[in-house]
């Protein structure tokens, strides 16, 4: 019998605004709707490292260097996000005068980002899928991993403040299936889809994160509440809800 | 430690965050609030305050508080401009020649600079060496159930040139009308505070300085905080449109490890808060929950968190 893996998830009320810019080192200011995988992975490295009381974010090998959050990435098998309500994206161009090196100049700037701010609470539940061999290697424990879902802080920038309102841990079921419901995202792969959403081309988490200007990339499915999914569909039942994994 | 606050606070007739000029009309930041009625989507735009406003605003305290413990700040930050060691032409003015080797570099602008250890840098040259902010603030908001009462509207001001006899007629302007932007509201924010990542390296994981300098330099930090709210002395235009209000509730936490305060954004949030600090107890850890409604003043609140810190041998 396959072991069932262990999976967490995070239900996180943002402070109304959630700045995730689409290529980290480009001026193109361009911000995501949805949460990427990276973000949920560097998101819950930082209280991980800090239970460790590793205090590293970079990894310096010579003349590459890495994001710390790299040595925590093989501690999880998926990462997916359901966002329950629309966050609207909000960019107005901007001129402002700054003062350098004792010249006024004039600029015109935007500063995009994902709005959550309204009449309706816009929730974001991240689910976290373990591999148990990798963290039975690691120095954590189950209970490091559980707390750390806690301790998210912020996703993205340092102005997308969350805090944690409830984090379930469970055994998810993992099963083949021709059809799935689900309000998480999943990646647009030889499937077909019967409902609301949009599609975010995202960094493959799993090719390692930090530098994004070679990493692969997948197209991601961002539901709007739920969805049909259809093909041939590796899928987790975590709690009440499914999961669509990758093939 | 880490801390982590939740901050209401009233401001009236405010222009805390100017973003542009256009013309003679300057321009509060405002940000759209959605109101979904039958299924639409429709928004109202509220005037609100940035993260990196206050960030800056805290950064302007805690290199004033840095510098009256003695403890060092580097030209640039002194003057408030924050350009953090960003290139070669600043990084010269703390370490001349620039070491190669970025944990050296790292090492000698946290030594130099307090605002840069406890704020996070950026060089951006070869080797880019990068350490993030122990500090984290979301944007000022105003308080979901009243952002609808929220209002940004502009004054008119005239400002009056001197009369001058000798030039004809529409040649120089008598008076100079221009608008500012004000808003109202009651906002709420969150600022959060990794007092374990303050004269630690982050990339050897080592500390950078010795114990005293580092409690030193938390204190500071803290002190830069709690000054920042008590003073209400952040964001813009204060000389002219000090706002009409002040704190009116703050919630602290303080943990072991990272834990957020629900934004005050939410009505419930000091329950909610206090609700979830309970399950840290399920993983053996210590912490400190304080508010300040109606009938206790934030300064005893805060006054309680630098206590629980001492006690705790934080500072
Ligand atoms: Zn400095």
């Amino acid at each position: 019998m396959i072991p069932l893996p262990f999976f967490l998830k995070a239900t996180m009320r943002p402070a109304g605004i959630v700045a995730i810019r689409a290529l980290p080192q480009s001026k193109m200011r361009i911000a995501l709707r949805y949460v990427p995988p990276t973000t949920l992975i560097g998101a819950i490295a930082y209280p991980l490292l800090h239970i460790a009381g590793d205090r590293s974010e970079t990894v310096y090998e010579e003349k590459t260097f890495r994001s710390s959050a790299g040595g925590v990435l093989e501690l999880f098998d998926w990462v997916t996000v359901k966002t329950l309500g629309k966050p609207r994206i909000q960019g107005a161009l901007l001129k402002i005068n700054t003062i350098y090196r004792g010249n006024v100049q004039s600029a015109v700037t935007s500063f995009p980002f994902a709005v959550t701010y309204g009449t309706n609470d816009i929730l974001i539940t991240a689910v976290y899928l373990i591999n148990e061999e990798a963290l039975g290697r690691s120095s954590y424990t189950r209970k490091d991993i559980e707390r750390a879902a806690w301790g998210i802080t912020r996703l993205g920038s340092r102005e997308s403040v969350v805090s944690v309102e409830d984090v379930e841990t469970g055994r998810a079921e993992v099963a083949e299936a021709e059809m799935a419901k689900t309000a998480y995202a999943f990646p647009f792969n030889g499937v077909e889809v019967k409902g609301k959403g949009t599609l975010q081309s995202v960094v493959d988490w799993r090719s390692g994160i930090g530098d994004y200007s070679k990493a692969g990339r997948m197209v991601m499915f961002y539901p709007e509440e739920s969805v049909e999914v259809r093909g041939r569909l590796r899928t987790i039942k975590v709690g009440e809800e499914v999961v669509v994994l990758a093939q | 430690m880490f801390l982590s606050v939740g901050v209401r606070f009233e401001a009236n007739v405010e222009a805390l965050n100017m973003v542009e000029t256009a013309g003679n009309y300057s321009k509060h930041r405002r940000v759209p609030y959605l109101v979904e009625e039958d299924g639409k989507l429709k928004t109202v735009y509220v005037p609100a305050l940035s993260g990196e406003n206050l960030a800056h605003a805290y950064q302007e305290h805690l290199a004033r508080e840095a510098l009256s413990l003695n403890l060092p700040v580097c030209d640039d930050c002194r003057r408030g401009e924050f350009y953090k060691s960003m290139n070669r032409v600043h990084l010269e003015k703390k370490v001349s020649p620039i070491p190669g080797e970025p944990a050296k570099i790292e090492e000698a602008i946290v030594k130099a600079c307090v605002v840069e250890d406890v704020g996070g840098f950026l060089y951006a040259e070869n080797p880019p060496v990068r350490r993030s902010s122990a500090f984290q603030v979301s944007y000022a908001l105003p308080v979901k159930s009243m952002a609808l009462f929220a209002t940004s509207e502009p004054q008119l001001h005239a400002r009056h040139a001197q009369m001058d006899s000798s030039s004809k007629k529409g040649n120089a302007s008598e008076q100079m009308i221009y608008y500012v932007e004000i808003g109202t509201a009651l906002y709420g924010f969150t600022f959060n505070l990794d007092l374990d990542a303050i004269g630690v390296s982050a990339i050897t994981s080592e500390p950078i300085l010795d114990e005293n300098e580092i409690k030193a330099r938390r204190d500071a930090a803290v002190k830069a905080l709690f000054r920042m709210l008590s003073s209400a002395q952040f964001g813009a235009k204060l000389s002219r449109f000090f706002p009409v209000g002040g704190i009116k509730e703050v919630a602290v936490a303080v943990t072991e490890h990272p834990f957020v305060v629900t934004s005050p954004i939410y009505d419930d949030y000091i329950l909610k808060t206090e609700r979830r600090l309970k399950v840290l107890k399920d993983f053996g850890e210590d912490y400190l929950f304080t508010a300040a409604t109606e009938d206790r003043v934030p300064e005893e609140a805060l006054k309680e968190t630098v206590e629980y810190l001492k006690q705790k041998g934080a500072l």
